[in-house]
């Protein structure tokens, strides 16, 4: 009988993960059985600082928004925001690692070049400053701000990869075969990269909410919307802490630290099951 | 005379993701006094696996479900009989080295990369003597010397020596504390066709100046007909004929051992063809029923489809477990 | 041998070529990405000043105050003539006026922020990998117990958490519920700064929330990156082999485990000290903390060009040295690097 190992790990981090995703997709759904029809950013509906309640599972803040529906749409947000950047950012660091992994050379040494500067610039004064002076600061904006900083660590890791897969046997036997530079990559190269993609994406995906999160919470986050980070925001600004109320202030940390927690684990379980070594 | 190690039915199994291999499963073999024992075999017959049962370094996932290793040793006068695998971890670390010590295959990775090799061959001296740090210092350029290195490797990092080199200080360091028996895995393998000639003959002339037993594990036959004294024929997880390696050679009975035998090449005599043997070696998982060699022995018959042949002495000291000699 | 040194002075010279120019590239990026985001600070700054000490305001000479401003601050002419300008004073360590603490110089500011932030930032990492190597390598040497387990799971659970959620928690819990350790600045502002003894107290107390929110974080991942490397050790042969030798499990703890462990593992702690200067700056939001990051979070608030500079190029020189010191020392101290390289 066939036993397939899979690690602890990987079945906790996935079931998070499909939770998480689940409570994005049906976000509108769960958003009507709590609070009806209404939009949770809408302000003065209910009364303020309500405890939590049957009516609200989590209470009210002080402009009278149901926190458990307001935790639901800060976290679609926030997990839309990390996703473009992270798509943009594998994007960019597809791009950059396979043009430096694959061709090496001259082209390799100024991308690394490129990337090496960047990395070793504090990203979080910059980002202060592009999030506090940009005009425009939506959804988008901010994403393609958090890509600045985030796709060296794409590229890098992306390169590393392409060039031992380049230097893999079968490579080569594709270059005696005759097969173009293209050919090459989409056929050989590309398949065997698209796990490690995947892995790449979520990771990016993890960064970006981490810096997100750490500008809102400073209070420089896109307007219009409400994320995870700018809850926390608002919760410190109307002085939750001082007034003890952990309502406001600990369900958006415990989501975030869900998010997180569910990438690492599934990271972490898809490493143990292809690397047998290390499990026991 | 009396054997210094017994080996008796000892299996070793592992749990897969295709199921339960048994890679060991029922090996009886005796060890004696100042010889040199070859154990031959193919890749996947459980040699490896055998030797981390012998030195009681089985990991997990594997493990011992039963099997005894009887030590018979003399200490202050009396002879006395113990279990290598049922005294607790502490009591083998007493005979660890002492009296078995063990080379292990590719010892290019078993030298500790941040020691020197002067601090690696006395870390065992001090663990298992009263001897002070100075004295056992003062071992090392005999020991080396005794291996063909000259002293100065003693202050070199394993990662200054080449694969050979690295082979000779493994080595010496185990006969440092003239162990009884020293157990060397594939000792030439991964190294030059000229460092194999040189370790081989280093080892023989160390073990036979300490007066140790030395088993000598290899697939290469070749080296078996050089330098062993008897030869054990292992085939999935037992063994299956064992004997003077002069006798095996000359009059191998095994239908296996046969086989082993037409593949090796010879520089004298008539050319003759190189065979093979037909069919795939079986999977530890699954072991054949009956005898585990009948799907590819070209003289099976019925019963060796049903039972297992039972170890008989069909020459002086010459043993072999197949039907053809007996034993229906 | 002399063909090695001969490779080595090879390395050390192209090492030093990328590392100076790695710093010339990433400050001038920095610069002219400074100098382009839209807002006038100098406008800003007058409004304040007049705010404060005028009862009128002056209408005519406006420009004129407002060039010269320009000009105490380096920031008239086109963006080349500000930079060449700013290279030449930085030769001088002249950071320019600060705007923050207007005419304070800048280095000034940055200065009494820096021991601050060595001081919380430092210890606190250097406690964290500390802790970590010693609970990691006893969980990676003893896997199997359930303590083990346990300890592996919470630490992977509490790598995840960013600092500043400890430092919110900690907030929350020690000044709302308990009200025993202080949850601003550095130390009462009553005592004035010296070396005596109610000071160094006081300046302790303040800083075990701070760095206890930096520990709590930065531990876990300590304890997870030293787990991993024992595991790893552990199943490599000469582990195997020794203890095939017969070593006392504590004596192949110590030679063959410990000292594999320590080289990645203290320069995994050289490149986190050299991050150092990037400063804790939400810990130090949170805390009132009056180190860099606290520094910089003002500066950024008011478009104070010379001290974000500052800090920038701090920031960017401590990495890349650290880094440098790093490449250039490894080779001593790991014979394997010395005779491969």
């Amino acid at each position: 009988m066939k036993q397939t190992q899979l690690d602890p790990k990987l079945i906790i981090g996935g079931i998070i993960i499909f939770f998480l995703l689940f409570l994005v997709l049906f976000q509108p759904l769960l958003n009507k059985a709590i609070i009806g029809d209404t939009n949770p950013l809408t302000v003065g509906i209910f009364p303020m600082y309500e405890p939590p309640s049957l009516r609200h599972p989590l209470g009210t803040d002080r402009f009278g928004r149901d926190i458990l529906a307001l935790t639901l749409l800060s976290l679609k947000y926030s997990l839309i925001v990390g996703a473009i950047a992270g798509a943009i950012s594998t994007i960019i660091g597809i791009i950059v690692g396979f043009s430096a992994g694959y061709k090496g050379g001259l082209i390799d040494t100024i991308l690394r070049g490129l990337t090496d500067t960047i990395l070793v610039i504090p990203s979080l004064p910059i980002l202060m400053i592009l999030s506090a002076y940009v005009k425009a600061l939506n959804i988008l904006t901010m994403a393609i701000i958090l890509t600045i900083f985030s796709w060296p660590f794409s590229a890098r890791v992306i390169r590393s990869q392409v060039m031992s897969i380049k230097n893999a046997f079968y490579v080569d036997l594709a270059k005696i075969n005759n097969m173009s530079d293209f050919e090459i990559i989409a056929l050989e190269i590309l398949p065997n990269l698209l796990p490690f993609l995947g892995v790449s994406f979520a990771g990016s995906v993890v960064g970006a909410m981490l810096a997100a999160t750490g500008l809102e919470v400073l209070g420089l986050g896109p307007s219009g919307i409400t994320t995870l980070g700018m809850m926390i925001n608002f919760a410190i600004g109307q002085g939750a802490l001082s007034m003890g109320k952990w309502n406001l202030i600990f369900p958006p940390i415990f989501m975030l630290v869900l998010v997180f927690l569910g990438v690492q684990l599934v990271n972490m379980g898809l490493e143990s099951t292809y690397n047998p070594r290390l499990r026991r | 005379m009396e054997e210094i190690l017994k080996i008796e039915n000892l299996k070793i199994y592992y749990r897969n993701v295709s199921g339960l291999a048994k890679a060991v499963d029922g090996v009886y073999l005796n060890v004696y006094p100042n010889e040199i024992l070859g154990i031959a075999g193919e890749s996947g017959s459980g040699k490896t696996t055998m030797i981390s049962g012998l030195v009681r370094l089985v990991k997990p996932p594997a493990y011992i479900p039963e099997g005894s290793i009887f030590l018979n040793y003399k200490r202050n006068g009396d002879l006395l009989k113990v279990d290598l695998l049922k005294i607790s971890e502490n009591e083998m670390r007493d005979f660890r080295w002492k009296i078995i010590s063990y080379i292990p295959q590719g010892s290019m990775n078993s030298l500790n990369p941040v020691l020197r090799i002067k601090d690696q061959m006395i870390d065992v001296i001090l663990e298992h003597s009263d001897r002070s740090r100075e004295e056992a210092e003062s071992m090392v350029p005999n020991l080396l010397r005794s291996v063909n290195l000259e002293p100065n490797v003693a202050d070199l990092y394993p990662h200054e020596l080449s694969g050979g080199m690295k082979q000779r200080v493994i080595i010496a360091m185990a006969l440092a504390l003239n162990p009884k028996v020293v157990i060397a895995d594939e000792p030439t393998t991964a190294l030059d066709v000229v460092s194999q000639m040189s370790v081989l003959s280093t080892l023989y002339q160390v073990c036979r100046k300490v007066n140790a037993s030395l088993i000598l594990v290899t697939h290469d036959m070749a080296v078996h007909a050089q330098l062993t004294d008897r030869v054990a024929i292992m085939y999935a997880g037992k063994i299956v004929e064992v004997g003077r390696t002069t006798e095996v050679f000359k009059k191998p009975f095994h239908p296996y051992t046969k086989a082993l035998l037409l593949s090796i090449p010879t520089i004298e005599g008539e050319p003759r063809r190189l065979e093979g043997i037909s069919g795939l070696a079986p999977s530890p998982t699954n072991w054949p029923r009956g005898c585990r060699f009948h799907p590819r022995c070209p003289y099976s018959k019925e019963v060796c489809k049903e039972r297992e042949p039972e170890m008989i002495e069909f020459g002086p000291g010459h043993y072999v477990s197949c039907f053809l000699y007996g034993g229906e | 041998m002399n063909k090695l040194k001969g490779i080595f002075k090879h390395y050390i010279v192209r090492r030093l070529v990328s590392y100076f120019f790695t710093i010339f590239l990433a400050f001038t990026l920095t610069f002219f990405f400074f100098r382009l985001v839209p807002g006038n600070p100098i406008g800003a700054f007058i409004l304040s000043m007049q705010q404060r000490y005028s009862t009128g305001v002056l209408q005519s000479s406006e420009g004129d105050i407002v060039e010269r401003y320009k000009e105490m601050f380096g920031l008239n002419g086109n963006l080349f003539t500000q930079y060449v300008r700013y290279v030449k004073n930085l030769a001088r360590g002249n950071l320019g006026p600060s705007l923050t603490a207007f005419p304070t110089p800048a280095q000034k500011l940055i200065f009494e922020s820096i021991p601050w932030t060595i001081g919380l930032l430092g210890v606190s990492v250097f406690i964290s990998w500390l802790i970590g190597l010693l609970i990691g390598v006893l969980i990676g040497w003893k896997r199997d117990l359930l303590l083990s387990k346990v300890i592996a799971g919470l630490a992977i659970f509490f790598s995840q958490i960013p600092q500043y959620f400890f430092a919110i928690f900690l907030v929350f819990i020690f000044a709302y519920v308990l009200f025993v350790l202080p949850s601003s600045g550095a130390y009462d502002a009553f005592l004035r700064p010296g070396l005596y003894l109610k000071f160094i107290a006081s300046v302790l107390r303040h800083a075990i929330l701070p760095s206890l929110s930096i520990i709590l974080a930065s531990a876990a991942g300590w304890i997870i990156s030293s787990r991993a490397l024992v595991i790893s050790i552990l199943n490599e042969d000469y582990l195997i082999f020794a203890e095939a030798k017969g070593l006392r499990p504590f004596t192949i703890l110590r030679n063959y485990v410990m000292k594999n462990v320590l080289l990645p593992q203290v320069t995994g702690l050289a490149i986190s000290l050299g991050f150092i200067m990037n400063g804790a700056y939400i810990v130090e939001w949170v805390f009132n903390y009056p180190g860099i990051g606290r520094l910089m979070t003002n500066a950024i608030g008011i478009l104070d060009f010379n001290v974000i500079q500052g800090v920038t190029l701090l920031s960017i020189i401590t990495v890349l040295t650290a880094n440098l010191i790093i490449d250039l020392i490894l080779p001593l101290l790991d014979p394997r690097v010395r005779s491969g390289q």
